[in-house]
């Protein structure tokens, strides 16, 4: 027989661990959608909400001067809420170039 | 003396730092050091003047291998090229680097070979970045004809911390603008390294399997973690983490090498392979691992770290951490000594000296061995360790990037356990699902729980009140 040293065994149960907790989690998420939330992460943690978001975060952004970020929330104040992320390129100070990068950033709901 | 490279590695430091500030010739330098090696011969029998001489000499040699990393071969591309210069050079070579796509960009570093302008030709040596307005299949070693105008690199900031000093540190002088394909002209052969081709090849099957099992966010935090490659994380996530102090996750380090060394001994041990042989073969995976991740200062420091401790255990001697960590750092500013100045250099050095150094002494100063309760140790220990990393850190962030993060601490107590958990569940859905779908699916699930659960408790901590600011 191998004989696995304590560290090797406990690789073995972790493995174990992981595998139980996988099948756990498939079968759980097939019984109730909610579950699916656990391990999938929600839009709003990897990008934020054009809608929602303010002119002191928008200010933050790199990608956006203080000029353009104050017509975005002057546009969103004007035509209210924007209805998708193609909305932006209406916008004076963003053209194809800017708007690449900041698709990456923003979503609208 | 036990801690003789450590001392050499600090000595050759403090050469290069010294030379870096102070205009002083390469000949003085070199002569100083002639002279020095021969009055060390001559007191080879006097210790304590020999063992000065030989610090002093590694103080010259840092000076002079700096000195030297500035002067520029003859042929080398820059010395082809004026100021404000418009010509259009005919440059031939191979693609250097795994091309990255950034955008509607594709960045490329290009070793080059020979230069033509107009009709002369000449061979040259040294490194150009092409930046492409358009997406080409393209990949490492290809041999190509680039036609097009060279540039300088903008700075973008003064100092030492500008864009061209980033680039120069890394030998690239200069930069190839490509707008047309008409400008690019393949070539048959190959040129490059096979171990680096067959390292890609490696990781882009690795990428490909995350990528199968998980969506695009988990898999891109999965890749940075596990393979390095960090273009798939988004600008949020980054955000979030540097203001966190968390963002060292997403980068290679000691941790994932000894991952790799850890998994390859054991199976190696499953199919009773000797340890001599086994050893061997472990050390021959940390370098191809060190390729695939990309042969950043951190991988190359844990990779060299991992070495020197294998070796040591090969021919049954004792590894000091300090002397591992001194031969990593001869290792790369061997090299290049300009790395000295690298933030990536400086942060993970700072760090894993901080760990080595102050860990120890808090923990027998708190008196944590007494402790009993395994769980309490654990959580005494995570957080002396956080707290250790982050001392050593938090100077080097406070001064480059302006800002300090008290809640480092609290999120890397949270975080770097999780991430461990990660990084393991990531090294055993890339080994297992590469060959069974059902096990693919089963790792997979778990390890997109744990990269969920991370990010939540990432973006909850940096809401706290006072958990960062920018100065």
């Amino acid at each position: 027989m191998i004989n696995f040293t304590p560290e090797e065994k406990r690789v073995i149960l972790f493995l174990l661990i992981i595998a139980f907790c996988g099948i756990t989690l498939n079968n759980l998420a097939k019984l109730n959608y909610r579950v699916k939330k656990l391990f999938c992460p929600q839009v709003y943690l990897a990008r934020i909400d054009l809608n929602k978001i303010s002119l002191e975060e928008l200010i933050k952004i790199r990608c956006l001067p203080v000029k353009t970020s104050q017509r975005i929330i002057a546009y969103r104040l004007q035509h209210g809420n924007f209805s998708s992320l193609e909305a932006l390129k209406e916008i004076r100070g963003i053209g194809d170039q800017r708007y690449e990068k900041l698709k990456d950033i923003f979503f609208v709901e | 003396m036990k801690r003789l490279p450590f001392s050499l590695a600090i000595f050759y430091c403090l050469g290069i730092i010294l030379v870096s500030s102070i205009k002083i010739s390469f000949w003085f330098v070199l002569g100083s050091g002639v002279i020095t090696f021969a009055a060390a011969c001559l007191s080879f029998r006097n210790n304590r003047i020999f063992m000065v001489l030989v610090f002093l000499l590694a103080f010259i040699l840092g000076g002079l291998n700096l000195k030297n990393s500035y002067i520029r071969h003859n042929c080398h591309i820059n010395n082809f090229v004026r100021y404000k210069d418009n010509t259009i050079y005919n440059l031939s070579g191979f693609i250097d680097s795994d091309p990255e796509i950034r955008g509607k960009h594709t960045f490329f570093v290009f070793r080059t070979q020979g230069v033509q302008v107009d009709k002369l030709m000449w061979r040259c040596c040294g490194k150009v970045l092409v930046r492409m307005d358009f997406p080409q299949d393209l990949n490492y070693a290809d041999n190509l004809i680039l036609r097009g105008i060279l540039l300088r690199p903008y700075g973008f900031s003064p100092g030492s911390r500008s864009y061209r000093d980033y680039l120069s540190r890394q030998g690239i002088y200069l930069v190839m603008p490509i707008k047309n394909s008409l400008q690019i002209i393949p070539q048959l052969n190959k040129g490059g390294s096979r171990l680096i081709i067959f390292s890609l090849w490696l990781r882009s099957r690795m990428e490909q399997v995350i990528k199968r099992y998980l969506a695009d966010l988990p898999a891109g935090i999965l890749s940075a973690m596990v393979l390095g490659q960090r273009r798939a994380i988004p600008w949020l996530v980054n955000n979030y983490m540097v203001k966190s102090g968390t963002v060292h996750i997403l980068v290679v380090s000691g941790f994932n090498v000894g991952i790799v060394a850890f998994i390859v001994n054991l199976l190696l041990k499953i199919m009773r392979v000797r340890r001599k042989l086994r050893i061997i073969l472990t050390i021959i995976c940390l370098l191809i691992y060190c390729l695939i991740t990309g042969a950043s200062n951190p991988v190359i420091r844990a990779t060299v770290m991992g070495v020197v401790f294998l070796l040591a255990h090969l021919l049954k001697r004792d590894a000091d951490i300090y002397n591992c960590l001194a031969c990593a750092a001869l290792f790369i500013l061997g090299l290049n000594p300009r790395q000295l100045f690298d933030v990536g250099f400086q942060l993970s050095f700072s760090s894993v000296l901080a760990i080595i150094y102050l860990y120890p002494k808090i923990k027998s100063f708190l008196c944590l061995d007494n402790c009993k309760a395994k769980a309490l140790k654990f959580i005494y220990e995570g957080c002396l360790v956080s707290l250790c990393a982050w001392f050593g850190t938090m100077w080097i962030i406070a001064y480059n990037f302006r800002i300090v993060a008290p809640v480092t601490v609290l999120a890397n107590i949270l975080v770097v356990p999780l991430a461990t958990l990660i990084t393991l569940c990531g090294f055993s859905l890339v080994l297992c699902g590469s060959f069974s779908t059902f096990l693919g699916g089963v790792f997979s699930t778990t390890t997109a729980m744990l990269i969920t659960l991370l990010l939540n408790i990432n973006s909850a901590v940096i809401k706290i009140p006072f958990a960062y600011f920018y100065f």
